[in-house]
């Protein structure tokens, strides 16, 4: 592959940089603690932020900021996770439905659009209500809302590839089908996937964040960023300060992913096909 | 007298379209029959609409005949699948879409070898860089991008390609009416060249009278899908007995 | 209607930049079809583009005057461009879908850039020859055949009534079949605007049939411009002359066509 290009727009960029800070943070707090242990009492509940506790603690006295990032940590991860798997099966369904057409695209667009029309909120509450609340029905249940969008991209662009001459040619140069999809639309829908990837990931975090504040998704002592919300929602307040920083730290990360979408998406309308 | 790489006897073509109680036919081609012979250049010159993109595409075993059979150095085609691997192949009109922007050059020129299956990795190698050397273009563009190169560069490239399993058969659609002008002028000299050093059976679908009578031997003008008239093509250096004809070479800037 | 004097650009990107115009004078009558012909990487497409100053990334104006119908262009502010733009200028690029917004329909672009509602929209579909207006409105670009998507181009650049209509190659893109057909309702659309038209090709035949006038390009430079006639069948230009021996048409039966390169 070529090479992925991103806008050089200084928003992007600083939006890209942002990021890479938040995911290290999260990462150096996950090996090595340096933020503090997120489930160990810290200090006195509810205090507010200070020189020793620069978030303050919650109603348990553990320390935000080591719980803060630990939650930075937990959705982006649920979220990717979720994101990679439908960006898999997606894309599988979508380039076979896009190539082949016919009565496979209709068949494949009609699930994608019945999973489509569910409000995502509903369809979220749904399967943590079949599932245990946890993490896993969390992960479930981004996957399928995210998964009919990527079929959707997917198929579109692979319909435009696949009516190319050059798809052609190897038809008429006696490839299968299955060469064709995978040696010449594949690698021409790479950057529609990974951008709509990316965006997939700040929605999903959005859907995560909205079930773990529900108290459905990620439960305790784990912490996502929102079910931090969920636990300061009594506290609000005494102890605003719960509130405030997993939610501006919740804003910020999916602002900057999506800034990154933007940029990916810049990128690749740069080059080609 | 050898076999003509294609024969077409009383081929047709009618689509069936619209649902299954309102139903409308449009024969796109009318029962005709063809020889297409090594070394020829046959030419058919026609508008939108006049049949020719079907005939193409029934030379190239896209898509089956309604009526009639079509026969590949003697065998019924399109036969089984795979067995004409690399005996046919096609030059297009777009030059920016003919080749996979995400390979490189010797990558494309290689294709049609590698599918075909017959040639080691060696093999293939010195045959990409004897092809470039035959469509005159220099041997390191092999190793750079479509994205890296001019549309005649590109039009140069995809002939590479289509000479590189020594088919029998080449169809070219409009394949030069992309191109600058002058640039034409060269594609077509080499089309020409080539078609004498190797000999392939060619089928060049245009709509410039200009081009046809340049390229071609013979030459069939399609009109609603029929062949309206057939001729030497130099004789359309003169203007034609046929109306139809006629107004084509006007419509191509000819006898003004 | 338009003249140019001493127009200077050069293209500005990553790696510096390199003059692509150097110095082209060019003056179109009004009401005539003005044609400037050359090959690729004549520079024909950039002197589209700097005509009416577009923000086409890199393209830089060093110097030169734009004089549209007695107004400077080159000198205007962002505003006056805006609104020479909408008002006096239209333009049709060579590729129809990527000059349409691929999220709206038909119908909705026709309103928005052209104020074309209803009826009026259906007719001037119709009037382009468009056979079934009503579905072409309510398609998006990607649904509908590139002659279309082109044809509908043409409406909204004549729906305005513009004084000067610049065509950049503007059926390159489209099915060799089909181009005679949409230049053909281009010239008219633009003779029953009462526009002038600037129409860039590379097509000599086209330039044959339509233009008036023509402007030969080479290399960032117009190397001879005349009524078509003179300039096509007695070019003064070296470069005029080497361009129109390249092209096949006018060669005997069984002779070779030869193109010579020229130095730029």
């Amino acid at each position: 592959m070529r090479g992925i290009r991103f806008s050089r727009d200084p928003l992007s960029l600083a939006a890209a940089a942002l990021l890479v800070v938040l995911l290290f943070c999260g990462l150096l707090g996950a090996l090595t603690g340096v933020f503090g242990n997120p489930s160990a009492l810290a200090d006195l509940p509810l205090q507010p932020p200070s020189l020793s506790q620069p978030f303050g603690t919650d109603n348990l006295g553990r320390s935000l900021l080591a719980r803060t990032v630990a939650a930075i940590q937990q959705s982006v991860l649920l979220s990717t996770a979720a994101v990679l798997i439908a960006t898999i099966v997606g894309a599988a369904f979508g380039l076979v439905a896009g190539y082949v057409g016919g009565l496979v695209d209709d068949v494949i667009g009609r699930l994608a659009d019945t999973l489509f029309s569910f409000p995502a909120i509903v369809l979220a509450i749904l399967i943590s209500a079949l599932f245990q609340p946890g993490a896993a029905s969390a992960i479930a249940a981004v996957t399928l809302i995210t998964l009919p969008a990527v079929i959707r991209v997917v198929r579109a662009e692979a319909m435009a590839v696949a009516g190319r001459d050059y798809v052609v040619q190897s038809r008429i140069a006696g490839a299968s089908a299955l060469y064709a999809m995978i040696v010449h639309v594949a690698p021409n829908i790479l950057g529609a996937v990974i951008v709509q990837a990316a965006y997939s990931i700040s929605f999903g975090m959005i859907i995560e964040s909205g079930i773990s504040f529900l108290g459905l998704g990620v439960q305790p002592p784990a912490a996502s960023l929102g079910s931090l919300l969920f636990d300061a929602r009594p506290y609000l307040p005494l102890a605003p300060w719960l509130v405030f920083v997993p939610g501006l730290v919740l804003a910020l990360t999916i602002l900057s992913i999506n800034l990154v979408g933007d940029g990916l998406k810049a990128g690749f309308e740069g080059s080609d096909a | 007298m050898t076999l003509p790489a294609l024969t077409l006897t009383a081929v047709g073509k009618t689509y069936r379209m619209g649902p299954p109680w309102a139903r409308r036919t449009i024969e796109a081609l009318q029962p005709l029959s063809l020889n297409l012979a090594r070394g020829e250049m046959t030419v058919v010159i026609g508008e939108s609409g006049s049949g020719k993109t079907t005939l193409a595409k029934l030379c190239l075993g896209l898509i089956r005949p309604s009526t009639g059979s079509l026969a590949f150095n003697g065998e019924t085609f399109p036969g089984q699948p795979g067995r004409l691997r690399g005996r046919l192949a096609a030059v297009l009109q777009n030059p920016a879409a003919a080749l996979n922007p995400a390979l490189k050059v010797h990558q494309s020129i290689a294709e049609p070898m590698r599918l075909a299956g017959l040639m080691s990795h060696a093999e293939i190698g010195a045959r990409v860089a004897e092809l470039l050397e035959q469509v005159r273009l220099p041997v390191a563009l092999a190793s750079r991008f479509p994205a890296e190169l001019s549309g005649g560069q590109r039009q140069r490239v995809t002939i590479a390609r289509a000479l590189s399993t020594t088919p029998d058969l080449i169809v070219f659609d409009e394949a030069v009416s992309a191109l600058d002008v002058s640039v034409q002028a060269q594609v077509l000299n080499l089309i020409d060249d080539l078609k004498r050093q190797v000999g392939f059976a060619g089928l060049f679908i245009t709509h410039d009278v200009a081009v046809a009578r340049y390229i071609g031997d013979r030459a069939l003008v399609m009109r609603e899908g029929r062949v309206e008239a057939e001729m030497v093509a130099r004789d359309l250096y003169h203007p034609a007995e046929n109306l139809y004809a006629r107004g084509l070479q006007t419509a191509s800037g000819l006898f003004e | 209607m338009l003249k140019l004097t001493d127009l200077v650009v050069d293209y500005v990107g990553r790696k510096g930049g390199n003059r692509v115009l150097h110095g082209v004078s060019l003056a179109v009558p009004r009401g005539a079809v003005y044609a400037v012909v050359g090959e690729s990487g004549s520079g024909k497409s950039t002197l589209a583009a700097a005509i009416g100053r577009l923000p086409v990334p890199g393209l830089t104006p060093i110097s030169g005057t734009i004089e549209l119908d007695g107004m400077r262009l080159d000198t205007a502010s962002e505003g006056e461009l805006a609104a020479v733009r909408r008002d006096l200028l239209g333009y049709v690029f060579q590729d129809p879908v990527a000059s349409l917004d691929p999220t709206m329909t038909i119908g909705r672009q026709l309103v928005l850039a052209a104020g074309l509602t209803g009826k009026r929209a259906v007719g001037a579909l119709a009037e382009l020859g468009i056979r079934d207006p009503e579905r072409t409105l309510a398609s998006h670009p990607h649904e509908i055949s590139g002659g279309m998507a082109q044809r509908v181009a043409i409406a909204i650049a004549v729906a305005r009534r513009p004084r000067l209509i610049i065509a950049d190659e503007p059926t390159a893109a489209l099915d060799a079949s089909v181009r005679r057909q949409v230049l053909d309702l281009l010239v008219a659309q633009c003779r029953a605007a009462d526009a002038t038209m600037l129409l860039v090709t590379h097509d000599l035949e086209a330039v044959r049939r339509y233009a008036d006038h023509v402007a030969v390009m080479h290399a960032g430079r117009v190397v001879e411009a005349g009524p078509t006639r003179a300039v096509l069948d007695s070019p003064s230009a070296h470069y005029t002359r080497v361009l129109l021996a390249s092209t096949i048409g006018h060669e005997q039966p069984g002779e070779r066509v030869v193109p010579t390169e020229v130095a730029p």
